[in-house]
């Protein structure tokens, strides 16, 4: 029993970090760049957030509603300001740029809001839980869960069928071709990462709401968002939900077996599907 | 015809000449020097040498990590056990604390180099995360709370400082030192074209997975050197300073803002960085802004850094690698 209500947890975990790591799946899947500030933007929209809700009094919905497009309008300016400039075959401009950003918004949070931990009201949703047979879960952890299963059925759907999902995927199978057929890479590659940075709109709300933020968490969830990618395998946005889940189920039941073990336990499993099977749970080796 | 390959060049001589005095210098400090100059010294060995070592990765290797702090703890803390819990003479504790670092980066490298590029540099930092997580976990190193290297109080203040001025000019000889004879050597050649272009460079028969592998191996040993030499003055060591995210921000600072892909740069920006941090640490977080946008620029505006700048109009390396073929005899056929 003990072990089952670990993995419901983990499962319900792994839905806040699905949505950290669907956006950046999206982003290294079409310009093959990771952006060091995808943590720290989650940190960035939760803190503008809390202030909003604080300010105007409104509730934690119309906050999700506000975060989403400020999210998008940020990913599109990083893109057209910073991103559209380091894009290309060499890895070390775009990390290091976004290396050098992070490390400045990090301590921006910090002369703004202080090192202070904060979280979003609720309005008593946090406390709210259902009975399912034996085993007590969060309404609001479930909320979370259905809403990453959304997004990412979502985004695998706009990918697959929609005009913009082709010019995506042309994009970045070759990007040259995709430009000689009539594909602008720099207006995707922006809506690109306005849409990662959009989706990091849900997961600051959520992770405000369930926990707490503070302007040097931003890292962690970063971490969190590159394991989830890599144990599920590269390229494939069901393959960051899946392996957002396993991640989640590695710490919960980490975290059971000793507090201190949790975040290590994530960790090692994703060494240890780095070491077993390299190219991610769900992929096929190319 | 005759000709001569020439390398050295009189800009060479001269800096060779000068670093000769400096390590000199280092090396007698214990007797001249105040403390607080000693540790100071030492200090900026430090940062030179970690710099120097994610410069051979990133610029020459082509290995972008983000995660040096790893081999920084490791080596510090394999130093602190062996000085403190197993009672070895802390100064051979430090050569013998290479070790951890080393064999550390074989599995390391095995695991990490089948991610893409980017993907290679946050694995680093999951890496430096989870030695972190595993030394505040163990009880050996007394958790969370960090080791004392009660030890030290063996030796009067006076020997503490010719330890500690040996192991400077030592860690510079071989991180710095090592680099450049490395890179005039016909390694050099190869790490050159590979950090140049390292497809064509394989297509020349260059082993580029060889060479990185060894690269990342040398260079956990650097830095793993550099973090015992630096918690040894410092005397404590606790799990968040030894695996400390501020070591690859300083490397990264340094050579970036210095220049990458040459050794000149490091010393520039190892400098700078000293300096800025003496002078304006004191502001914190309005100083890492300051110093994280300038890295920010550097990689969008001005990616050859200062020593690329200077190089642009003044062609008098410190650490000449190049080349020079010279006509000598006569055309004789």
């Amino acid at each position: 029993m003990h072990w089952i209500e670990g993995i419901v947890q983990g499962v319900l975990l792994g839905g806040l970090y699905a949505q950290y790591a669907l956006g950046m799946a999206l982003m290294f899947g079409v310009m093959k760049i990771v952006n060091v500030t995808h943590g720290d933007l989650v940190i960035l929209l939760a803190l503008i957030g809390i202030s909003f809700a604080d300010f105007a009094g409104i509730g934690p919905w119309s906050v999700l509603v506000t975060l989403v497009p400020i999210g998008a309008a940020i990913g599109w300016l990083l893109q057209r300001a910073i991103l559209n400039r380091v894009v290309g075959d060499d890895p070390l401009p775009s990390l290091i740029a976004t290396f050098g950003l992070s490390i400045a918004l990090q301590n921006a949070m910090l002369v703004v809001w202080s090192a202070d931990t904060r979280s979003l009201p609720g309005g008593g949703i946090q406390q709210a839980s259902v009975e399912i047979g034996p085993l007590f879960v969060g309404v609001l952890p479930v909320i979370v869960l259905v809403c990453a299963t959304l997004l990412t059925g979502g985004l695998d759907a706009v990918l697959r069928f929609t005009r913009y999902g082709r010019s995506l995927r042309a994009a970045s199978a070759d990007v040259e071709a995709a430009a000689m057929v009539g594909v602008n890479p720099k207006a995707v590659y922006a809506t690109a990462t306005a849409i990662a940075v959009g989706i990091l709109g849900f997961a600051a709300t959520f992770q405000a709401m369930r926990s707490t933020v503070a302007p040097a968490d931003g890292p962690f969830m970063l971490i969190y968002a590159f394991e989830a990618v890599i144990i599920g395998g590269l390229g494939s946005v069901w393959g960051a939900f899946t392996g957002a889940m396993i991640l989640g189920i590695s710490q919960a039941i980490g975290f059971r077996i000793s507090p201190g073990f949790g975040i290590l336990a994530g960790h090692l499993v994703f060494l240890a599907v780095l070491a077993i099977r390299p190219q991610g749970i769900f992929q096929r080796k190319s | 015809m005759t000709y001569r390959v020439e390398r050295m060049t009189p800009s060479g001589r001269i800096a060779l000449l000068a670093g000769a005095v400096a390590l000199g210098a280092i090396l007698s400090m214990p007797w001249w020097a105040s403390q607080g100059l000693i540790r100071d010294v030492i200090t900026l060995s430090c940062f030179i040498a970690v710099a120097q070592m994610w410069n051979m990765l990133a610029g020459y290797g082509g290995l972008v990590s983000v995660g040096q702090q790893a081999f920084v703890g490791v080596g510090a803390y394999a130093m602190f056990v062996m000085a403190q819990l197993w009672g070895l003479n802390p100064f051979v504790a430090v050569g013998l604390s290479l070790l951890a670092p080393a064999l550390l980066a074989v599995p390391i490298y095995l695991l990490l180099h089948r991610l893409e590029g980017p993907y290679f540099a946050i694995g680093t930092w999951v890496v430096a995360e989870a030695l972190r997580l595993i030394a505040t976990n163990t009880p050996m190193l007394n958790g969370g709370a960090g080791m004392s290297l009660r030890v030290m109080t063996q030796f009067s203040a006076h020997e503490r400082a010719i330890a500690g001025a040996f192991l400077a000019a030592l860690l510079l000889l071989v991180t710095v030192g090592g680099s450049y004879l490395l890179l005039r050597s016909r390694y050099g050649i190869a790490l050159t074209a590979m950090r140049d272009n390292p497809v064509a460079a394989r297509s020349q028969g260059v082993d580029v997975q060889r060479l990185r592998f060894l690269i990342f191996v040398a260079a956990a040993v650097g830095t793993g050197f550099a973090g015992a030499v630096y918690f040894m003055v410092q005397l404590r060591i606790t799990p968040p300073s030894a695996f400390d995210m501020n070591w690859a921000n300083l490397a990264i600072f340094i050579v970036m803002v210095g220049g990458i892909g040459s050794i000149e740069g490091v010393l520039i920006g190892a400098v700078i960085y000293f300096f800025a941090d003496r002078w304006f640490g004191g502001f914190g977080a309005s100083y890492l802004i300051v110093l994280g946008l300038l890295t920010l620029m550097t990689a969008l505006f001005f990616r050859e850094g200062l020593w690329g700048l200077w190089r642009r109009t003044f062609d008098a390396p410190w650490f000449p690698t190049r080349r020079t073929l010279i006509h000598t005899g006569r055309d004789t056929s």
